[in-house]
């Protein structure tokens, strides 16, 4: 009836207009690359029950328009998220030039303990690079990022940059960094998570793990 | 010889004797069957004496087997607890573990009735307890079903195996969960019973417990470990809970099982999940105790608001989130109400104790109420976007091919431009895609807001909202007024925010006004669509006809309104019937009782068919409270759907929708004197000295009295500056102060059973088609009664064509096309040869215009004349009358 999981994670996939966010996100949900997208509209949805270190974990991503008239509705999409897939195509400098007020908008309104992963998408495009690697990890280290490089066309990383950020956030529940129980923390117990310790042997349903969304 | 025959009669003799003594044979038959049916009374009896005295000297088999189930006597007194006939037919050999027809030993039907004794012998005799009859049922599963936990302790001794399983894979511990038994099941328990055993659709002990409610046994099975498992289907035990409405029992499983307290706020998402069910569980959790209360709600609001995201999400299913977020939000908003259980704060709305306020638990529901802002202010500047640019966004297609044609021709100019008009062409989309989204958590939000107030009361902070978003709301509603009738119920609550609606509203067709009017009204009463349901002989309105009017007063008065309006039933006094015809029949000639002459109640009009307030109604002592019962039965015809033979001068209708009348109404009382004021305000009347001031001089009991129209209007002369507040003032006091307490009267009946804010949604033409119906329209006596002026004969094509197009109209249309030309729906008594006009009959008359591109029909309603353009086709005529038809037949322009 519903899935089982450990813990559910509020994502953001944010960055500017044409940078690839949609497509990426549909790569990792459908294992497709979206043809023929068009601007996405205010904020889509999407979800997926991954493994991460022997747990599961929902991961419930919330997809914003990168269109410059939409930044205050996504914006208040922002709060309680726990991760975000910062996206920048490497192909346009421009997308790469507007990277710090997207970083700006996620530390401040979302959480200032939000663990972000920069993804440089189009990475198949290597030809029309306009951003190198190189500057690109540099950037990452200075803002305290973690980063890859992505394509959204051949699957490439995505399922890495979604998992990486996932780990990150698992890990800092492990050592209290994170407190899941902390209102806004974009993090909430699923019901196959650890804080039903007093209950009885052997009460899990086993339940099939697939997204219903 | 002698002696052998002396002794024969004396054997026969002392057996008579006997058998008389005993009034019963005192020999068996030899024949088995015969003998069975003389010993069965007696066994079922337990008559033991008897029965051993005469199967002493007998052959007769005791294990014979008789009847349709093929029982035998042993049989018979296990199940009758015949202890004694039971030992006594042991003893003589009956076999203990006999089965009958469907595989009952006598130990099975000694279990099932639970004879105790009995039992104990057959045990003793070795009654085999393992025995399974045809459907696998053993004793165990008998005493199981009945909860005999005594006897259940006894016999579980003797069973090899206590979780022997039926055909279905039940144990006796299922059927004993089921039934709620809870000494049985404790005592199967303790004699090892198997707590998870799954039958064969894989349902547990827990399952079956879960599936009926049973709140204590389920709490024994989980204190004692059970395993909580889904069925086969996946159907889990708190899937039953929910589906079965049982509070406790959901209670008692997330006390065991903490992580079920999530699932069971998820299944609000569920819309297979029924609703009331799931809100009864949720109610009882919550309250538990003020942490639940808390938490529950709190759960709810983060539910609702990842729906309401969901919703704004355009690629999610608009009517599936529409209805999971509306639906979370309803029972949010009704456990909210219900307030937490301690009893010390049952009036605080904002705190609760000394702890965290109540409110708290929307917190999570103000991000959704944010983006709800943010989405709202984002379309208001695209509007402004496009209203700066009426070239760009008149037509999107138009802007697109413009866009690609210029970047065919010039590839490096338009990059800029082709950016631009594409924000202004999705603009557009953004709207029209949103829209009903939107709307949709616009009406969460109003009842999120709207159940922190006392009812009745609109919340500040929702007012506020739609003030500010004005635009964008009305901007919705005008692109697609079903938005009013899907979501914006909250007008019908609110009518300092109805009014900045109304007017899209009242362009809405008629048909959806009705149908959003009813869901209203009937909004919260069981079954709406029955005026006439069994009801409690003490309800039925006992009707006498010779004082039809009196008498439906008082047992009107005597109901309460609910009852009215859950269901009339009228009965005429001796009479039988009673039924939907009986209780129309009693609305037509009720109606027509009311406008009787003799209760002086209403006075007709000029025109002699319809009806207003008597000014002299005083007449009549009790004149008020008949007016007050007028209205109450006005407003019962009109809830329960029922037509009523009365029809009221157009300015009365406007009375009850509460429209200022004008002083084309008073034409309906004094045609004459209205159309002096159509003259004073048609002409200029500076210079004609007519020295008119703000007063009249009216007739009280003979006695001429000067009234002012308003203070100090005896010394304020009428000009032409001021004329038209005269006009209005002076029709005010004609149609209105002279019969304001008849109305007010009139309206606090009508009211118990319409509420003002939804009668508004009509005017006064469709109020008088809801509470009297769409008249019968007979074309060819139309036809027949029509005269021609201007030009036009009957042989005329033009008309031909027009008759022609009357007989195509849907009813409604030909109401209209009368209401157009007439200002009345009605036909008269008697026919259109009837037909009044101002002064006097006056048939309904087509009078020919020259005819000009475009150019409408127009009317003359006073002298009833159609003023019909002279069309060159059919087609044409049809098409110009039916817009005039849809956009005309309302409101008056002078022509």
């Amino acid at each position: 009836m519903s899935e089982t999981y450990d813990f559910l994670f509020k994502f953001l996939v944010i960055g500017s207009a044409g940078a690839g966010k949609s497509c990426l996100l549909h790569q990792f949900i459908e294992n497709k690359f979206k043809q023929d997208s068009n601007h996405t509209i205010g904020v889509e949805f999407g979800s997926r029950v991954v493994n991460v270190g022997g747990k599961t974990v929902k991961l419930q991503i919330w997809d914003t328009a990168g269109q410059e008239r939409f930044r205050s509705v996504t914006r208040s999409y922002y709060r309680g998220a726990a991760g975000a897939l910062l996206v920048y195509d490497i192909t346009s400098r421009e997308t790469y030039n507007a990277l710090t007020n997207w970083l700006t908008d996620a530390r401040t309104l979302a959480s200032p303990n939000i663990v972000i992963i920069l993804c440089g998408n189009k990475k198949d495009l290597d030809a029309e690079r306009e951003v190198t690697f190189l500057e690109a990890s540099r950037f990452a280290q200075e803002n305290e990022l973690m980063f890859l490089e992505t394509s959204a066309l051949t699957g490439e990383n995505v399922e890495e940059g979604f998992l990486k950020c996932a780990r990150t956030i698992l890990n800092k529940i492990d050592s209290g960094e994170l407190d899941p129980e902390r209102m806004g923390s974009g993090i909430q117990y699923g019901d196959a998570s650890l804080r039903q310790l007093r209950q009885p042997r052997g009460t899990t349903t086993q339940n099939k793990q697939q997204c219903n969304c | 010889m002698m002696e052998r025959a002396m002794e024969q009669l004396n054997v026969q003799l002392s057996r008579l004797t006997r058998s008389l003594r005993r009034a019963r044979t005192v020999e068996l038959p030899e024949d088995n069957e015969t003998a069975v049916y003389t010993l069965m009374p007696m066994v079922m009896a337990d008559q033991h004496r008897s029965v051993s005295e005469l199967l002493l000297n007998s052959k007769f088999d005791v294990n014979y087997a008789f009847g349709r189930v093929k029982r035998s006597l042993l049989h018979i007194a296990a199940n009758c607890g015949s202890v004694e006939c039971l030992v006594l037919l042991l003893k003589r050999g009956a076999n203990p573990n006999y089965q009958d027809i469907s595989g009952c030993t006598p130990l099975h039907l000694a279990a099932r009735n639970g004879q105790k004794k009995c039992m104990g012998k057959l045990l003793e005799y070795n009654a085999d307890v393992n025995i399974c009859n045809n459907e696998g049922l053993t004793a165990i599963h008998w005493l199981a079903v009945n909860g005999r936990t005594e006897l259940l302790h006894d016999l579980v001794q003797h069973v090899s195996n206590v979780d022997v399983e039926d055909a279905m894979g039940q144990t006796a511990l299922h059927v004993a969960c089921q039934n709620g038994h809870k000494t049985t099941v404790l005592c199967l328990l303790d004699s090892g019973a198997d707590i998870n055993r799954p039958n064969v659709s894989g349902a547990t002990p827990l399952y079956f417990a879960c599936s009926h409610g049973q709140r204590d046994t389920a709490q024994i099975l989980l204190s004692r470990g059970a395993k909580y498992l889904a069925d086969k289907n996946g159907i889990t035990p708190l899937d039953l809970c929910v589906q079965g409405g049982y509070g406790e029992t959901c209670e008692i499983l997330i006390q065991h099982h903490a992580r079920l307290f999530q699932m069971l706020i998820q299944m609000t998402q569920n819309e297979d999940v029924k609703e009331n069910m799931l809100r009864q569980v949720l109610e009882h959790v919550s309250q538990q105790s003020d942490s639940h209360y808390q938490k529950v709600l709190t759960s709810l609001a983060e539910v609702a608001t990842t729906n309401g995201h969901k919703l704004l999400s355009l690629s999610s299913s608009y009517e599936a989130q529409m209805k999971s977020l509306l639906r979370i939000v309803r029972i949010f908003c009704h456990v909210f109400r219900l307030g937490p259980s301690s009893p010390n704060n049952g009036n605080d709305m904002g705190y609760n104790g000394n702890k965290t306020p109540r409110s708290q638990v929307f917190k999570p529901l103000e991000l959704l109420w944010h983006s709800l802002d943010e989405w709202l202010m984002l379309i208001s500047t695209e509007l402004e976007r496009s209203t700066k640019n009426p070239s760009l966004s008149s037509s999107s297609s138009e802007i697109a091919s413009l866009l690609l044609k210029q970047r065919e021709s010039d590839p490096s100019r338009t990059t800029l431009s082709l950016l631009e008009g594409e924000a202004y062409v999705d603009g557009e989309d953004v709207i029209s895609m949103t829209a009903n989204r939107l709307s949709a958590v616009i009406q969460a939000f109003y009842m999120s807001c709207s159940c922190q107030m006392p009812q009745g009361m609109t919340s500040p902070r929702f007012i506020e909202f739609v003030c500010k978003h004005d635009e964008v709301l009305k901007c919705f509603v005008t692109r697609n007024p079903k938005i009013i009738f899907n979501h914006f119920h909250f007008l019908l609550e609110c009518p300092e925010l109805m009014s900045r609606f109304m007017h899209i509203i009242k362009n809405q067709p008629f048909k959806d006004r009705c149908e959003w009017f009813y869901e209203h009204l009937l909004a919260g009463q069981p079954d709406s669509d029955m005026v006439h349901r069994p009801v409690n002989e003490s309800d039925i309105l006992l009707i006498h006809r010779d004082s039809i009017f009196r008498s439906s007063c008082e047992m009107v008065s005597k109901s309460t309104n609910e009852k009215l309006k859950q269901g009339i039933a009228v009965r005429f006094h001796g009479e039988e019937g009673m039924g939907q015809g009986v209780v129309r029949e009693w609305f037509d000639i009720l109606s027509n009782e009311i406008i009787n002459p003799d209760y002086a109640l209403f006075t007709q009009s000029a025109d002699g068919t319809t009806f207003q307030p008597n000014s002299n109604s005083s007449v009549n002592p009790d004149h008020l409270n008949y007016f007050q019962f007028a209205g109450q039965i006005l407003g019962l015809a009109l809830y329960h759907r029922q037509l009523v033979n009365i029809y009221f001068t157009r300015s009365f209708y406007k009375h009850i929708l509460g429209i200022p009348v004008n002083y084309q109404d008073v034409s309906s009382i004094d045609p004459e004197y209205a159309k002096n004021l159509q003259w004073i305000l048609d002409n200029d009347i500076s210079d004609l000295g007519l020295e008119l001031t703000f007063s009249v001089e009216t007739d009280v009991f003979g006695a001429m009295e000067e009234v002012p129209l308003k203070p100090g209007g005896s010394s304020i002369l009428v000009t032409q500056d001021n004329k038209a507040e005269y006009v209005q003032l002076v029709t005010e006091l004609r149609m209105t102060r002279a019969i304001q307490p008849q109305i007010n009267a009139f309206l606090q009946g009508f009211h118990t059973f319409i509420p003002p804010s939804l009668i508004q949604l009509f005017d006064e033409y469709e109020l008088e088609l809801l509470l009297s119906g769409m008249p019968e329209m007979d074309v060819e006596d139309w036809c027949r009664n029509t005269e021609y002026t201007s030009g036009y004969d009957t042989e005329d094509p033009v008309i031909q064509w027009f008759w022609k197009v009357v007989r195509s109209l849907t009813q409604e249309e030909r109401v209209l096309l009368l209401q157009f030309v007439t200002g009345s729906s009605r036909v008269p008594h008697g026919g259109f040869a009837f037909l009044m006009g101002g002064s006097g009959l006056q048939k309904f008359t087509i009078a020919a215009v020259p005819y000009t591109s475009n150019l409408l029909p127009t009317s003359s309603t006073c002298i009833n004349m159609l003023k019909l353009p002279e069309y060159p086709t059919q087609e044409i005529l049809r098409d110009r009358l039916l817009v005039a038809l849809h956009c005309g037949s309302y409101g008056y322009t002078m022509a």
